[in-house]
């Protein structure tokens, strides 16, 4: 098939065109209905990040936040009639590079007030939704503290996660940003020890969920990753 | 008797020293094996941040690897674990 007639196939069949499927929107994905990655020969693979877009409505705030205070060059702006569903306003959709290919990008709907449940949080579950740019040395990182503190902007102390430093601070909008550097790569172990916290952890959730309960802490997820590795290790 | 295992990579690796330090504690480091290392002791095992120098972030995944015992108290700088008897 050529291009061409591959996009009109999708368009054509697809529910996400189809004004009366789109419960799929806002209802939740039932993996227990989905077919496993493992059950077909496909191999998909992605290659980074192309951009991360959320919405504003400040747009000159923005433009000199990102382009002017950052420095992220603006790289493209679509400007267009709201269409496809009914609803879309006019708007404006732009985006300033943040290296390696990688954009981040905003959506300024014409003439929409902002909605309450979009004013930003002080709150851990605001924060967990945000940007997390790379940088590659501690002198870098630390140039960013230094330089974005001089241009006025409250910038976090350094913290040392594992395997990441990091700094924060927010955008005009209240979107947390992050900029962190790697302390080291990941290894094999790395990815086995992931697997093994998760795994331990689902397991409790599934049991929680099937008496109605909720999980409690986190010391009990530590105590059945004790299980989980010494059942591996061969000494249960 | 309390077990902990700890991860080996470089994060975690002053956890390890902390306890093989304390050999003549009755602190026995097992390990590593398939990537863990396995810290035993008779009675209470207890770890100081300070001692370690670790970061907050650090110190509050301490027992990631997995916790066979009990925390009986977790400030910011003193942790104290117990055997259990509560299910793994």
């Amino acid at each position: 098939m050529t291009e061409a007639t591959v996009h009109e196939k999708a368009r054509n069949d697809s529910a996400y065109m189809d004004p009366s499927k789109r419960g799929y929107r806002t209802g939740d994905v039932d993996v227990t209905t989905l077919k496993l990655a493992s059950e077909d020969d496909v191999q998909l693979v992605l290659k980074g990040v192309d951009h991360s877009a959320r919405p504003t409505w400040k747009l000159r705030e923005t433009v000199t936040f990102y382009r002017d205070i950052l420095g992220l060059p603006l790289i493209h702006t679509i400007s267009a009639r709201g269409w496809g569903p009914e609803g879309h306003p006019d708007f404006l959709h732009f985006f300033f590079d943040a290296g390696k290919g990688a954009t981040i990008a905003f959506f300024y709907y014409i003439g929409t007030d902002r909605p309450e449940k979009y004013m930003p949080e002080d709150s851990h579950f605001y924060s967990a939704s945000h940007t997390a740019w790379g940088v590659e040395t501690a002198e870098e990182l630390a140039l960013w503290k230094d330089t974005l503190e001089k241009r006025g902007l409250i910038v976090s102390k350094f913290t040392k996660h594992e395997g990441l430093e990091s700094i924060y601070f927010r955008d005009p909008n209240g979107y947390p940003l992050e900029i962190t550097r790697r302390l080291r790569d990941v290894e094999v172990i790395d990815a086995k020890d992931a697997a093994l916290t998760l795994e331990a952890a689902m397991q409790l959730e599934d049991a929680a969920k099937a008496s109605g309960q909720k999980m409690t802490d986190i010391d009990t997820v530590w105590r059945r990753k004790a299980k989980l590795v010494e059942e591996m290790l061969g000494d249960l | 008797m309390p077990r902990v295992h700890v991860v080996d990579v470089p994060e975690f690796q002053p956890v390890v020293e902390s306890a093989k330090a304390r050999e003549a504690e009755g602190y026995k480091v097992i390990g590593p094996r398939e990537g863990y290392f396995t810290i035993e002791t008779a009675g209470e095992m207890s770890f100081n941040r300070k001692d370690m120098r670790l970061t907050p972030a650090i110190w509050y995944g301490i027992f990631t690897g997995g916790l066979n015992g009990e925390i009986t108290s977790f400030g910011r700088e003193v942790v104290t674990i117990i055997g259990t008897n509560k299910p793994l």
